[in-house]
């Protein structure tokens, strides 16, 4: 049996130029980038070759990459680093409601501190309103952070035009770019980010890197103190390979990132369009243009996520629930709240993620395997209630 | 015949080799664990599907080389079991929740799943089994007499029998540890676990009381309503058990009954636990009719009595040969003919 991949937004493959680039700082090129010998050396040379990738890719400088170990170690650092930094100024942060839980989490830690969190509301498609921001800014914010495109339902972020409002106030922007960075083309100035979280393994790198983009002259409390090590702001010796991935991660998507996208695209919308023809009593979810290439979020009515999940695997197929990390627990997803689902349906909802090595075949042999899988759990969770019912 | 058969595995010695059983008959396996976490309250946390008992279970299928996963079924418990518990503690019963839990959720909504997810059957590691006779499966009792738990399966509809296998009917539990061990199964020495999943070890008052039921302290009496003492709440006594009314010397007391209206725990003496008969309903049968003459089982623990049963409209009632000890509302009453299950019913009241 075949085995489809289709949870791109959970992780990716490792590209094998990514892994082949990687393989020589395993073995014996170990060298400590902070070192001053040559093992030291041609470490410090790699790592900062890696940074001037990454920063191509953003359109950044440089010296504005901080790595960091993936994107909720750096979403951690954006929120804390600023809080701490900015305290003297203000105790008021700014978020969207469908934020991925590494910026909602340290958020909660932060409102145990004393600080102020707002959370804007999204509309049914999941996008803020940027008169919603404008509207929730005080002289006491100190930070606005509203994700460039939802993970879970694929929804693009206005990033540029609330960060236009909260830059008139003076006001750092920071935005979770993991779902973006190396598929969509974007630099930090297009949407005027002063910090952007990235991570290596959802653009074919390894996991456990990412990134912390920091514009010149933002300032920001280090989480990790230490060594001295990113020019203090993140101590820790360098993950060498992983580092080294990154940059040729970012090196790639930067030749093909266009073309792969317009393709995606393209079998999104034949899977889209595919089970809209095939199936009936379900919602797509998401912004219907302004949305991640390789998303499909779809609910079904009178089914439950977990049993279908587990039958397209069982059937060679992968993909996911709302998101991949509350994997044992079916916690209705708060961003399928915040657009409004019902708690049924949010309950019934997959998220089908495409990729590079996504053929069109593929998506026909979901299209064909979905329809009878989703009938013949509609008809157990009828027969399920009926048997409750007589009870 | 290979079938794809779904193994419902806690991460236990029974289920396990239920799994490892099937796998070596040749069956497609996949192993099942039911996280039945019940939602994060106080005192309401579970032990049966830790994340330890996921993990042995998660071993246990990478070492038998089938795929596991798990299934969240937390909603399902607390709506169809825990709640319904709660509710019958209010109104002074002694409910059996894993008769519940086996008709609800093992052997209905997981069954179910099971069945739209393409599994021709659904496996445990009950000791229990299954016969045929006349082209009809029946439920039988477990030749491991002292661990059979056809007790708490009688209430499974019937119609779910022809998909449901248990591995473990011809098996004695040192068997099952001894087949654990030669497979390497690390969880073959795992000591069993006897009580409900749901209830937390700070027991069974304070989780009632987290699911407000109400603690009011009212009068112990005796059958002609003499009043003998004080109880702490109703919900915390159960007919047979001993009644500890303090500074009274005696013979000891029992509780008899559970008066709601007027809070009262009605207690006497050791032979006025004894009744005749009971009456049940929920009635679930397992066979076409019911004989007139089965052995009727009151409690898990009971040995079974020689009776007459009767269907009377939705009710059933079960006249003993030899009057029987503390018959306890809210407990099930279990038929049987031999090692063939019949069906049974949950007690509603006793016959005196």
């Amino acid at each position: 049996m075949k085995k489809i991949y289709l949870d791109h937004a959970a992780t990716t493959s490792t590209d094998p130029a990514v892994l082949e680039a990687m393989i020589p700082w395993f073995r014996d090129r170990f060298g400590n980038p902070s070192s001053p010998h040559t093992f030291g050396r041609e470490g410090r040379a790699a790592v900062e070759t890696a940074r001037e990738k990454v920063a191509a890719l953003l359109g950044a400088g440089p010296m504005e990459v901080v790595f960091a170990s993936g994107g909720t170690e750096s979403d951690t650092m954006a929120l804390w680093g600023v809080a701490r930094a900015l305290r003297d100024r203000g105790n008021h942060i700014v978020v969207s409601s469908v934020e991925h839980h590494a910026v909602l989490e340290p958020c909660r830690e932060l409102a145990g501190e004393g600080f102020e969190i707002t959370q804007l509301p999204v509309d049914a498609n999941g996008m803020v309103d940027p008169d919603d921001a404008a509207r929730a800014l005080t002289h006491r914010t100190i930070l606005v952070s509203v994700m460039h495109a939802n993970n879970e339902i694929g929804t693009i972020q206005p990033v540029a035009e609330i960060a236009r409002l909260a830059h008139a106030k003076g006001i750092y922007v920071h935005t979770d770019a993991v779902q973006t960075f190396g598929h969509v083309p974007f630099t930090v100035d297009e949407i005027e980010a002063d910090l952007l979280s990235l991570s290596a393994h959802k653009l074919y790198g390894p996991k456990g890197v990412g990134a912390l983009f920091i514009r010149k002259g933002i300032r920001i409390a280090p989480l990790l103190r230490g060594g001295g090590q990113e020019r203090g702001r993140r101590a820790s010796t360098e993950n060498v390979p992983g580092i080294v991935g990154l940059g040729r991660a970012a090196e790639v998507a930067r030749e093909n990132m266009a073309g792969e996208a317009a393709e995606l695209a393209r079998l999104r919308e034949r899977l889209i369009e595919g089970i809209r023809e095939r199936i009936e009593g379900l919602r797509f979810n998401g912004h219907p243009e302004r949305r991640l290439p390789g998303n499909v979020s779809v609910s079904f009515e009178g089914v439950e996520a977990e049993p279908l999940l587990l039958t397209l695997d069982l059937m060679g197929i992968a993909c996911s629930g709302g998101s991949a990390c509350s994997s044992t627990s079916v916690e209705v997803s708060h961003v399928l709240s915040a657009i409004g689902r019902e708690a049924g349906m949010a309950r019934g909802t997959i998220r089908f993620s495409l990729g590079r090595e996504t053929s069109e075949e593929d998506i026909d042999r979901v299209l064909e395997v979905l329809p009878p899988v989703v009938k013949r759990l509609r008809a157990a969770g009828r027969k399920g209630t009926e048997a409750r019912q007589n009870a | 015949m290979r079938n794809r058969v779904a193994v419902a595995v806690s991460g236990g010695v029974d289920s396990s080799v239920a799994a490892l059983l099937l796998k070596e008959q040749g069956h497609e396996v996949v192993g099942i664990t039911m996280c039945l976490g019940v939602a994060a309250e106080e005192g309401g946390h579970t032990k049966c599907c830790g994340p330890q008992e996921i993990e042995d279970a998660r071993r246990v299928c990478a070492i038998l080389d089938v795929p596991h996963y798990t299934m969240d079924f937390s909603r399902d418990l607390e709506e169809d079991v825990v709640k319904p518990f709660v509710e019958e503690y209010r109104i002074g019963r002694t409910p059996n929740p894993c008769v519940a839990c086996n008709r609800f959720i093992k052997f209905g909504t997981l069954l179910e799943k099971a069945t739209a997810m393409g599994f021709d059957c659904l496996a445990t590691g009950h000791y229990a089994g299954i016969a045929r006779r006349d082209g009809k499966p029946l439920l039988m009792r477990s030749g491991e007499t002292r661990k059979d738990q056809t007790y708490f399966l009688h209430a499974i509809r019937r119609e779910t029998l022809e998909r449901i296998r248990f591995p473990l009917a011809a098996l004695m539990k040192d068997q099952v540890r001894r087949l654990a061990r030669e497979k390497g199964l690390p969880v073959s020495d795992k000591p069993e676990s006897q009580d409900i999943c749901f209830i937390p070890k700070t027991g069974y008052g304070a989780f009632l009381r987290c699911r407000g039921i109400e603690m009011k302290p009212g009068e112990f009496v005796d059958r002609k309503g003499t009043l003998l003492g004080g109880h702490p709440g109703f919900a915390l006594y159960t007919p047979g058990q001993r009644a500890r009314l303090g500074g009274r010397a005696g013979d000891p007391l029992y509780v008899l009954a559970i008066d709601v209206k007027k809070n009262r725990v009605i207690v006497g003496d050791k032979a006025d636990l004894l009744a005749r008969g009971l009456i049940a309903d929920r009635v679930n049968l397992l066979v076409d009719e019911l004989p007139a003459r089965a052995v009727a089982k009151i409690r898990y623990a009971h040995r079974g009595v020689p009776s007459s049963a009767a269907l009377d409209g939705d009710r059933l009632r079960v006249v003993f040969d030899e009057p029987q000890e503390a018959i306890t509302p809210g407990q099930s009453v279990v038929l049987y003919d031999g090692d063939v299950v019949l069906g049974g019913g949950i007690i509603r009241e006793a016959l005196t």
